[in-house]
């Protein structure tokens, strides 16, 4: 399973909107992707280690150094295809690269 | 996902038409009437401003029509609130808020749905409900709906287009 960590600062709205949108369009692409909606201030370095993509809203200082790929998906939230496509793509990218599964 | 019923998003007599010049007073306007009816906490405004300072939450609408003005989505942790809601507030004013997929920018902004949601982990998703009303209502009936400055007729018009 892929596992992405999307995050906002409430961890209530945004966050789970990009959850909900990541995991129905990569179940579309046919990908076993499971996304979990956190707020910034509660990610640790031990969390990120138990993901494969991290996709914040906007660019992201969490006071630590990230060793997975960063994807700003606030272009997402706006739901219109043609700004979540490339986001979309970004991500996808990144799974083939690293042979996620 | 199962979707809020309109009912339950909107309240009329929680629909503001504000004169305040900038957010903090704003959201001590709302928070002052939210707080007396119980629908909110007393940390609230505190944290709601805090949010909004870390991370910003000003729409630019310019990407979906050049012509509609920009708005913002203030929201705050769901422990903080009591209910599930939208709190429409009609800036006569432009507020000056940080574009949230761009914090670094500026944006004028004349229209704030701000989010009560006590249930994240729930299936509603507000935010989505919002984003999908101003990208699929038509552009004509939006533009006439944010220049209205009447508290039933900006309410009559969320709770019939709303889907």
């Amino acid at each position: 399973m892929i596992k992405i960590l999307a995050a906002c600062g409430a961890g209530v709205n945004s966050s789970h909107q990009i959850k909900d949108a990541i995991e129905t369009e990569f179940k579309n692409r046919g990908y076993n992707v499971k996304a979990d909606a956190v707020m910034v201030k509660d990610i640790t370095e031990d969390m990120v280690t138990h993901y494969d993509i991290f996709t914040p809203i906007a660019k992201t200082d969490l006071g630590f150094t990230l060793e997975i790929p960063v994807i700003d998906a606030g272009p997402i939230l706006y739901r219109i295809p043609a700004m979540a496509q490339p986001v979309y793509d970004k991500i996808e990218a990144i799974i083939k690269e690293k042979g996620l599964k | 996902m199962s979707l809020l019923e309109k009912k339950e998003l909107f309240v009329v007599k929680d629909t503001f038409v504000s004169d305040q010049k900038n957010k903090e007073d704003v959201f001590k306007e709302v928070f002052s009437k939210l707080s007396a009816e119980g629908l909110v906490k007393p940390e609230f405004l505190e944290n709601l401003l805090l949010r909004e300072k870390n991370f910003p939450t000003g729409i630019d609408l310019s990407v979906v029509d050049p012509d509609l003005p920009n708005v913002a989505i203030p929201h705050t942790e769901g422990k903080f609130v009591n209910v599930c809601q939208v709190i429409p507030i009609k800036c006569k004013n432009p507020i000056t808020f940080y574009n949230m997929i761009e914090p670094q920018k500026k944006i004028e902004v004349s229209f704030l749905f701000m989010i009560l949601n006590n249930d994240p982990e729930g299936q509603s998703n507000i935010l989505a409900q919002i984003m999908d009303f101003l990208t699929t209502t038509s552009k004509n009936s939006l533009k006439a709906f944010f220049k209205a400055d009447e508290d039933i007729v900006i309410f009559n018009f969320l709770n019939n287009n709303f889907s």
